[in-house]
């Protein structure tokens, strides 16, 4: 048994569903958080990250940080505190910036084990097609639930996202 | 019998360092490790090696590790320094310099690291005294030069740079860390073919070597404009941690959206249009430049491989 370096991935079953960390956090801008955060997730079981934990809570805590800041927005604009129009477009502004912030900070942290785990040759597999798809999905999944948290909380980060919110 | 294996391993470890093999260097030093996991150097030894390799997670765990084991070993200390210098902690890396140059007789190495730290600060005057005293121990010190010659290249001193890195590829005609200083003093003085040869120098000697490859593309980089803006930023970037990097990104993008809504609200449909076109303009550019400069990049080290000289 050699000694174990603790930035280096363990072996996993998953290891040929891997995928750039850039993948996740670019399905966070044209598709939405409703995949980025779940692949991120998956993408560090995958890897054998030895920060999966880390990752997999930080994956978490977006959702969670997301789901409150976009309930506080509505609460405001529902009392009268935040006026339709540019106000509360900058008010979601805010919250995608801070889903953006933390999709981007995970991809940092799951970049540092992924150069790791190519640097011994570990199989990476093209996400084209998975982002192709999700992007032509994106309108679906939006409209799955009718209520604007949900669109708050599952749409991405481009301009436009967000669209379904500003006829409410 | 185990410490001699364990040394053994850990001087052959080194050896291969330097020579740019940083996965036989890292199976050497995992070994000796496996022979004594609580060996000090070695784990300062491995922290080393994966700084080299640019595993800083690894490296900042490893050299945390050595300094828990052994406190008082002045190698260590200037390998948690460096690790520290990677990671932008400039005072911890300067609280550990200043350790690594307590006793009788510090090293040059010492030195050099502890002046690295202080022109990192903005602190040129003193780590140009700092340079002066490893030189003073050892006036043809490789390192010592090098840096005093980089520290003189940043201060617009480009002749008197240049003279320093030749006395240091004087000392030393095959050291890497003076040809690519040699080189960077030779592209800002507008010599890129001399640039390019000192890259070459020491792409011959490990074709994978970061720095080499920085220096290489910094000369592709002339040759385009378009590519080159693209390089400029990503160096400029690449000197920030991810934190600083991720706040300018998000803060370019909010400020843009914020602006685009502002312009929205005030009906000024034209700007708003001009704003949102440039951001996408923008983003494609950032998307397409990086892969279009390393095929750029890379059919230029194609054609120095396939020269029969190399």
């Amino acid at each position: 048994m050699s000694y174990q370096i603790a930035d280096e991935p363990v072996e996993t079953s998953l290891r040929g569903y891997v995928v750039r960390p850039s993948m996740p956090l670019l399905a966070t801008m044209v598709a939405g958080a409703w995949l980025a955060w779940p692949w991120f997730a998956f993408n560090a079981i995958a890897m054998g990250s030895p920060t999966r934990r880390k990752e997999i809570a930080l994956c978490a805590a977006a959702f969670a940080g997301t789901a409150v800041l976009g309930a506080i927005v509505l609460a405001l604009f529902d009392a009268g505190i935040l006026p339709a129009g540019a106000p509360v477009q900058l008010a979601v502004l805010g919250v995608v910036a801070f889903k953006l912030a933390i999709s981007y900070h995970i991809s940092a942290v799951q970049s540092r084990t992924f150069h790791v785990y190519e640097y011994y040759g570990g199989p990476v597999r093209a996400a084209g097609r998975i982002l192709g798809a999700a992007v032509l999905a994106r309108g679906f999944v939006i409209g799955l639930v009718d209520h604007p948290l949900w669109i708050i909380i599952v749409a991405g980060g481009i301009p436009g996202g967000h669209a379904g919110l500003w006829g409410w | 019998m185990e410490h001699r294996q364990i040394r053994v391993l850990l001087e052959e470890a080194e050896v291969q360092r330097r020579l740019g093999n940083h996965r036989g260097a890292t199976e050497l030093a995992q070994r000796a490790l496996t022979i004594d996991p609580d060996h000090a150097q070695a784990h300062a030894a491995l922290a080393a090696i994966l700084l080299d390799a640019r595993r800083l997670t690894g490296a900042g765990i490893e050299a945390r590790t050595a300094l828990a084991l052994d406190a008082n070993d002045p190698f260590i200390h200037r390998v948690a320094a460096a690790v520290l210098i990677a990671e932008r902690k400039l005072d911890d890396a300067w609280a550990h310099c200043l350790i690594a140059l307590e006793g009788p007789a510090p090293a040059p190495e010492a030195f050099v690291l502890a002046a690295r730290v202080r022109a990192l600060q903005g602190e040129t005057a003193h780590a140009r005294e700092l340079l002066h005293e490893a030189l003073a121990i050892d006036a043809a010190h490789v390192g010592a030069l090098t840096q005093l010659a980089r520290l003189e290249l940043a201060g617009g001193e480009r002749d008197e740079a240049a003279r320093l890195i030749a006395l240091a590829l004087e000392a030393d005609p095959v050291d890497p860390g003076a040809h690519l200083a040699a080189g960077t003093i030779d592209l800002a003085r507008g010599d890129a073919v001399s640039a390019e040869h000192h890259a070459r120098f020491v792409l011959g000697l490990d074709a994978t070597d970061r720095d080499a490859l920085v220096l290489w593309a910094a000369i592709q980089a002339r040759r385009s404009w378009l590519l080159g803006a693209w390089w400029r930023w990503n160096m400029w970037m690449s000197q920030r941690d991810d934190r600083r990097q991720i706040a300018l990104m998000i803060g370019a993008f909010v400020a843009v959206r914020i602006a685009v809504i502002v312009a929205d609200a005030l009906d000024l449909d034209g700007l708003s249009r001009v704003l949102s076109l440039s951001w996408l303009g923008l983003c494609a550019y950032t998307w397409v430049a990086p892969g279009m400069f390393r095929r750029m990049v890379a059919r230029s080290l194609d054609r120095v491989r396939l020269d029969p000289d190399f």
